[in-house]
């Protein structure tokens, strides 16, 4: 085994442990509170987003008392 | 509206309490939600998966594995049409994205991928000893630094971001496929993707780092799911993610060390 293959699993080795024990952790405000962030609502059902039955079902409501 | 309002009226309940937020919150609340450190383990237990895989498949060679491998990599395919769906510029969504099959996809995927992995590393390693382990290592290195970029902040993926690296992946993607189509009837690849000269070499870099760029995108996915308490179904989900990025980064690797090598 080369010197370059000994140096870099070395490498690996720490970069796996960087890896995995900082996934753990939150992203710090910068990332988190930002306006621009994507949206993965494909994938993520995101707590402020009611569905649109829903919606409509409140306009209803809004009707009825009006009658 | 009808015009039946009673109708209207107990077709649902008017109840001020079972209609409020508040139990809708109380719910959902009984739901399990998923963490970072769920998401971790899973990339942990799926690529324990891989590695088990590979091993068997890079210490059986033969035509029997190579079969294996093959139909491993179709396998994990379809797993991740089904979990992650399949979208089509201009098309839209062919197949929809349902996370909710990764629990039972992503296992599958993930040793799939690794008979596939095995048996692509032992023929590497048999050409150039000691690439496998400079692949994986750097693997790990360009993740540990973008994980490290994404969570301080160095790195801030918004709508164009996504839209930029999505449209390369969309161009890599089809140009693989056109290539295979390409070796299929000829029995040749482009010469862009194999030669080993400074074009070949520019052209893998730019694959590593749109790979590398979709690292940030599974990073986000993961952080804004635990960020919503999403479903915990979602921690086998970004863990999918992540590890199949992980995969694609290591083969983009390991051909551009072997380039480097037949140089």
């Amino acid at each position: 085994m080369s010197y370059l293959t000994i140096v870099t699993g070395l490498l690996g080795l720490i970069s796996a442990f960087v890896f995995f024990y900082f996934l753990k952790f939150k992203a710090s405000a910068k990332q988190t509170q930002r306006k621009d962030r994507i949206r993965w609502s494909k994938f993520i059902p995101y707590k402020n987003e009611t569905p649109v039955g829903d919606s409509e079902k409140e306009s209803d409501d809004a009707k009825f008392k009006d009658n | 509206m009808s015009k039946h309002h009673a109708l209207d009226r107990f077709g649902r309940s008017g109840n001020p309490v079972i209609r409020s937020a508040a139990f809708q919150e109380r719910v959902s609340g009984n739901e399990e939600k998923m963490s970072l450190e769920g998401a971790v383990n899973k990339t942990g237990i799926l690529l324990f998966l891989v590695m088990i895989a590979a091993a068997v498949s890079w210490n059986y060679q033969g035509p029997l594995m190579t079969l294996v491998s093959s139909l491993g990599m179709f396998v994990a395919f379809v797993s991740g049409i089904m979990t992650f769906g399949f979208y089509f510029f201009f098309v839209g969504w062919l197949v929809e994205p349902r996370p909710h099959n990764a629990p039972r996809t992503a296992p599958v995927y993930a040793i799939g991928m690794g008979f596939f992995i095995g048996l692509i590393s032992q023929q590497a390693e048999s050409l150039y000893p000691g690439i496998v382990i400079q692949a994986v290592s750097l693997t790990f290195f360009v993740a540990a630094s973008l994980l490290l970029a994404y969570k301080t902040g160095v790195i801030k993926p918004n709508q164009n971001f996504l839209l930029m690296v999505f449209a390369a992946t969309m161009g890599i993607f089809l140009t693989y496929l056109a290539n295979l189509i390409y070796f299929a009837v000829t029995g040749n690849n482009f010469f862009v993707l194999t030669d080993n000269g400074t074009m070949g070499i520019v052209i893998s870099l730019f694959i590593i780092g749109i790979a590398a760029l979709n690292l940030v995108l599974d990073f986000d996915i993961i952080e804004q799911a635990d960020e919503q308490g999403a479903p915990k179904y979602m921690e086998w989900f970004g863990a999918m993610a992540l590890v199949a990025t992980l995969i694609w980064l290591y083969i983009e690797i390991l051909r551009l060390l072997m380039k480097l090598r037949g140089r």
